[in-house]
């Protein structure tokens, strides 16, 4: 299979109604917050097709946020597992992609140590923009645009000069 | 609801484009720092390292000089660097930084050579 007919696989698979099951790993539930506020009237996640579901086995995307505490790996394992394929994995936060807890005896300290993540979401807490750009980013229907951005501010040499 | 259906007869399409419109909100939101090359010099960059509180900061010292690198991933938007180094650091503004790989997210800044 080429690359262009598993992407045009993946948007026929994921370009429907799709189904979230957000899961916890230890996080301080801000993210949570967050992730709540996307099916609020402002943000309305439903109108793209997007719902919440208590059931991993009713789930296509799993949204991971928190450090991966070592108590919650057995549970995110089942969880994975228990999901019909094809299935994709969001890390959400600073925490879940390794910012905020060091890999130590009580946490992992990013979400990658247990489950295969596709998609990686920094912030802290992402907002509810934030996370719309990237489920749409997971499945498929919107660029990714961190690629392209260098980070870096226009060089204004002599306004830093006369700043010193 | 009647009127977007005789509009779904009309067009063929009832959906719009995403974002249909810049969101206003966004500017108020934290974003990961930018960084001014001309102002980042060794020892500034340092300092920047040291203050970061998530370690998404480390400063690598290659043959052709020093360069920054930046873990978006790890960043918190805490703002700490831009208050440490105000004339080398600022707000990238960004919010849109979801990945499929998670090495998109590691940036490298070079720095400056000392002065001449």
């Amino acid at each position: 299979m080429t690359e262009e007919e598993l992407r045009t696989a993946i948007a026929r698979q994921f370009g429907r109604s799709l189904h979230i099951r957000t899961l916890d790993t230890g996080s301080c539930a801000v993210c949570e917050q967050e992730i709540r506020l996307l099916a609020a009237p402002h943000y309305d996640l439903h109108r793209l097709g997007f719902f919440f579901t208590p059931a991993p086995r009713h789930a296509d995307l799993l949204l991971v946020t928190g450090p991966m505490i070592r108590a919650f790996e057995v549970a995110a394992r089942k969880t994975y597992d228990a999901m019909p394929g094809p299935k994709v994995v969001v890390a959400v936060g600073a925490c879940a992609l390794g910012g905020v807890y060091p890999a130590d005896p009580f946490t992992h300290g990013t979400v990658d140590a247990v489950l295969p993540v596709d998609v990686w979401i920094p912030g802290c807490p992402p907002s509810p923009l934030a996370l719309l750009h990237g489920l749409g980013v997971a499945v498929g229907r919107l660029a990714e645009k961190v690629r392209d951005l260098p980070f870096t501010a226009e060089d204004d040499l002599e306004r830093v000069r006369g700043a010193r | 609801m009647t009127l977007w259906f005789v509009r779904g007869l009309r067009r063929g399409v009832v959906t719009t484009r995403y974002p249909a419109r810049p969101d206003e909100s966004a500017r108020f939101l934290p974003a990961p720092p930018a960084f001014r090359p001309g102002a980042l010099t060794l020892a500034v960059a340092g300092r920047l390292a040291e203050t970061c509180p998530s370690g998404a900061l480390h400063v690598v010292q290659e043959e052709d000089g020093g360069v920054l690198v930046f873990d978006v991933g790890r960043c918190t938007a805490c703002g700490r660097c831009a208050a440490e180094a105000p004339q080398a650091v600022t707000s990238s503004g960004a919010f849109e930084l979801a990945a499929t790989d998670r090495s998109v997210l590691i940036k490298r800044i070079t720095l400056r050579g000392e002065e001449q």
